[in-house]
């Protein structure tokens, strides 16, 4: 493998035809194997979830159980004459009938773990069917209506307080890795250990100055209500509702955030060449620019993209204090009810979207850095 | 010296570092003189400042920092009452540029080893890309890189064509200084030899000076015209090349050219006893007694710079013989 890379390196320049073919053909396999391995993570990954999802089959025990209850207590309280008179011994019978019935139109009568490679099919093809015991706002119990409501308001929550924490850390990390043992930089590892309360706990108190007492913003929701009609008034309310739950995530995990990147660039900024650029003359942003981002650039693009994706689960602790309708709160709502489409479907696409930015990411990384080769081993150098 | 104009005058530097142990006299008053076109190797052994001394001319400091002090005259300008601004426009890479210790990691990875030679022409000359690209590509034949390595990456490149490389960066600007900080430690004989064979020629036609920072005795002499000496700290003797090389002054200088192993002659090769003393406290008097076969009772006592037939020698032997001066 090393060999025929050394020889593609020197091939490179001339771009031989021969070279340019074998160059595809190496991406196409490393893209086939890469492709079936993910496959088989998913697999296992969504397989575990609806394990866990169904504890193992014991939701089923747990909804046959509420299935006899609702039957037994519909017959024992129907006043209609023909199920009135009946002896105890025909209800019985009638009520088994009908739980034997209801059992198998949920497919409950079938032993769990064949249900369960039904629900890892349905799921690997993104059949997500319909919740149980939840309904969409719009009435529907459709799984993919139900989160795809809830999509919007968590994007646009975790989207502010995501990136707009993701640039934050990553300048004011920047910056003190630059000035390290200055007081800003020593201010901010003091308080690094503020990170270790979670953001909804910053949101009570955030809630309880500036709603309760000052009255400048409001409890919590998304939006005023009634909606505002125009569209410019319908975002000045949501920004406005944004601002409380945006600043929790970010007092949370702002200095923990900036002193991790601090010390991640610290840990490049001193490498030679760093040092060579500013022996050159050099301006300290295009040091910055050049000498620190540029090298580090397949790290914070994994950053980035890993922080894009976990949008998808939003927090269901912040979500609910802020009365926020947002993924989290869907989620939290479904593991109360059982209703185990609604988690295994929310799980499924994140799999998903986990397993292709990875496979994303072997491509993103040889654009941005000339030592990585997609399939040709590791780095080199 | 005195048929040479002066391009670099070092008076009283000094660069002290904080450490949890104390602090660290790297560079303890040390006065240099360099002349225009000329070669001067600073000799010595592991941890005696020459590195440090680089630094603080060339004014890439740490953060720990204690004392930075002195003048460095630069074509009659002291640089050391410059701005760090002013400093980066017009002494950085401008008037003196660098060749460091390990060319290995001088090179950012991602970057063409192209364009990081041309970038000080883009930065200090604004020179247009294209323009500047040419004259990386002259600098390149120059050193003996092949051309169609300016789209390369550090990691394609070898060793010793990365060590011209870093070369090639530092003489782009053709400043009238290049300090090189052990340029060829890293490297094969051979090609430590054609190395120090390219310093020479650039030396001849492109009219700069060199100060060459080693502990290789041997391939150091192939350049040098004059030598300095490091101790601790302290520059103890500066000398001719010539009459370094075949008779040194102080008794440190002697003692190391008696460590180099000669051919065609029966001596054995001898080492110094001892180590150099720590930097933090170090002794009063000379430095060097400890470890010194003629130390004396004179030695407790600091000792002044003596000239020897126009040489410095920092050691109380020449206080007959030389003058103080």
């Amino acid at each position: 493998m090393n060999d025929a890379a050394l020889d593609e390196v020197k091939a490179a320049p001339t771009k031989k035809p021969a070279a340019a073919l074998s160059a595809v053909n190496r991406i196409l396999r490393y893209s086939l194997v890469r492709i079936v391995m993910l496959f088989i993570t998913v697999v296992i990954v969504i397989y575990l979830c609806v394990l866990v999802a169904n504890m193992g089959g014991y939701v089923d025990e747990i909804r046959r159980g509420s299935i006899r209850e609702e039957v037994s207590v519909a017959i024992f309280a129907d006043q209609s004459p023909d199920i009135k008179g009946l002896t105890s011994a025909q209800k019985k019978e009638l009520i088994e009938g009908r739980v034997a019935l209801e059992v198998k139109r949920l497919g409950l009568d079938k032993p769990f773990i064949i249900r369960s490679f039904i629900f890892l099919k349905d799921a690997m093809t993104l059949n997500l069917g319909f919740a149980e015991q939840m309904v969409s706002d719009s009435g529907s119990k459709s799984v993919k209506l139900i989160l795809l409501e809830r999509l919007p308001p968590t994007l646009v929550l975790w989207g502010a307080a995501n990136l707009l924490l993701f640039f934050l850390t990553l300048f004011i990390g920047l910056y003190l890795s630059r000035r390290y043992g200055s007081l800003l930089d020593r201010i901010t590892l003091a308080l690094a250990p503020t990170s270790s309360a979670p953001g909804w706990f910053y949101g009570l108190f955030l809630i309880l100055i500036f709603a309760a007492v000052l009255k400048v913003l409001p409890f919590g929701g998304m939006v005023d209500a009634p909606p505002p009609e125009s569209k410019l008034m319908y975002a000045l309310s949501l920004g406005k509702h944004l601002i409380l739950p945006v600043s929790a995530v970010i007092i949370a995990n702002v200095f923990l955030g900036a002193y991790n990147q601090r010390t991640f660039f610290l840990i490049y900024s001193q490498e030679d060449y760093v040092e060579m650029a500013k022996a050159k003359g050099l301006t300290d942003r295009e040091i910055e620019r050049k000498y620190v981002l540029r090298p580090t650039l397949p790290t914070i693009i994994t950053q980035f993209a890993l922080t894009i994706i976990t949008l998808w689960t939003g927090a269901p602790i912040l979500e609910t204090i802020f009365n926020w309708p947002g993924l989290g709160r869907a989620l939290y709502r479904a593991i109360g009810l059982y209703d185990t489409p609604v988690i295994v479907g929310s799980q499924v696409i994140y799999a998903y979207l986990l397993a292709f930015t990875v496979f994303l990411l072997d491509f993103i990384y040889a654009l941005v850095d000339p030592r990585v080769r997609v399939g040709a081993g590791g780095r080199k150098a | 010296m005195t048929e040479k104009e002066t391009l670099l005058s070092i008076e009283d530097l000094r660069l002290y570092f904080r450490t949890t142990q104390g602090i660290v006299q790297a560079v303890d008053s040390v006065d240099l003189k360099l002349g225009v076109n000329e070669a001067m190797v600073i000799l010595g052994e592991s941890g005696c400042g020459k590195t440090s001394l680089s630094r603080a001319v060339l004014r890439l400091l740490p953060n720990n920092v204690d004392t930075y002090s002195g003048s460095i005259y630069l074509e009659g300008e002291n640089t050391m009452e410059m701005a760090d601004e002013a400093f980066r426009r017009q002494i950085r890479w401008f008037k003196m540029s660098l060749v460091p210790q390990a060319a290995m990691n001088a090179l950012n990875p991602v970057l063409k080893v192209g364009d990081q030679v041309a970038e000080p022409l883009i930065v200090h000359h604004r020179a247009e890309k294209e323009d500047a690209r040419n004259q990386a590509a002259w600098m390149f034949e120059k050193v003996g890189v092949p051309v169609d390595f300016l789209d390369r990456y550090a990691f394609e490149l070898s060793g010793g064509m990365r060590q011209r490389v870093a070369l090639a960066m530092a003489l782009i600007t053709l400043p009238p200084l290049v300090f090189l900080d052990e340029p060829t430690s890293a490297l094969d004989v051979l090609t430590q030899a054609n190395i120090f064979n390219v310093l020479k020629e650039i030396k001849q036609e492109l009219a700069v000076s060199f100060i060459l920072i080693t502990h290789d005795i041997a391939t150091s002499s192939e350049l040098a015209d004059r030598v300095a000496v490091m101790y601790a700290g302290q520059i103890v003797e500066v000398n001719t090349a010539r009459s370094f090389f075949t008779d040194p002054l102080h008794p440190y200088a002697k003692l190391l050219m008696a460590s180099v192993p000669k051919l065609k002659v029966e001596q054995e090769p001898t080492f110094i006893t001892g180590q150099p003393p720590s930097l933090i406290n170090p002794p009063s008097g000379c430095r060097f007694a400890d470890r010194c076969p003629s130390a004396f009772d004179r030695c407790s006592e600091e000792p002044p710079v003596f000239l020897v037939d126009g040489q410095q020698v920092r050691c109380w032997l020449y206080r007959a013989k030389g003058v103080r001066a």
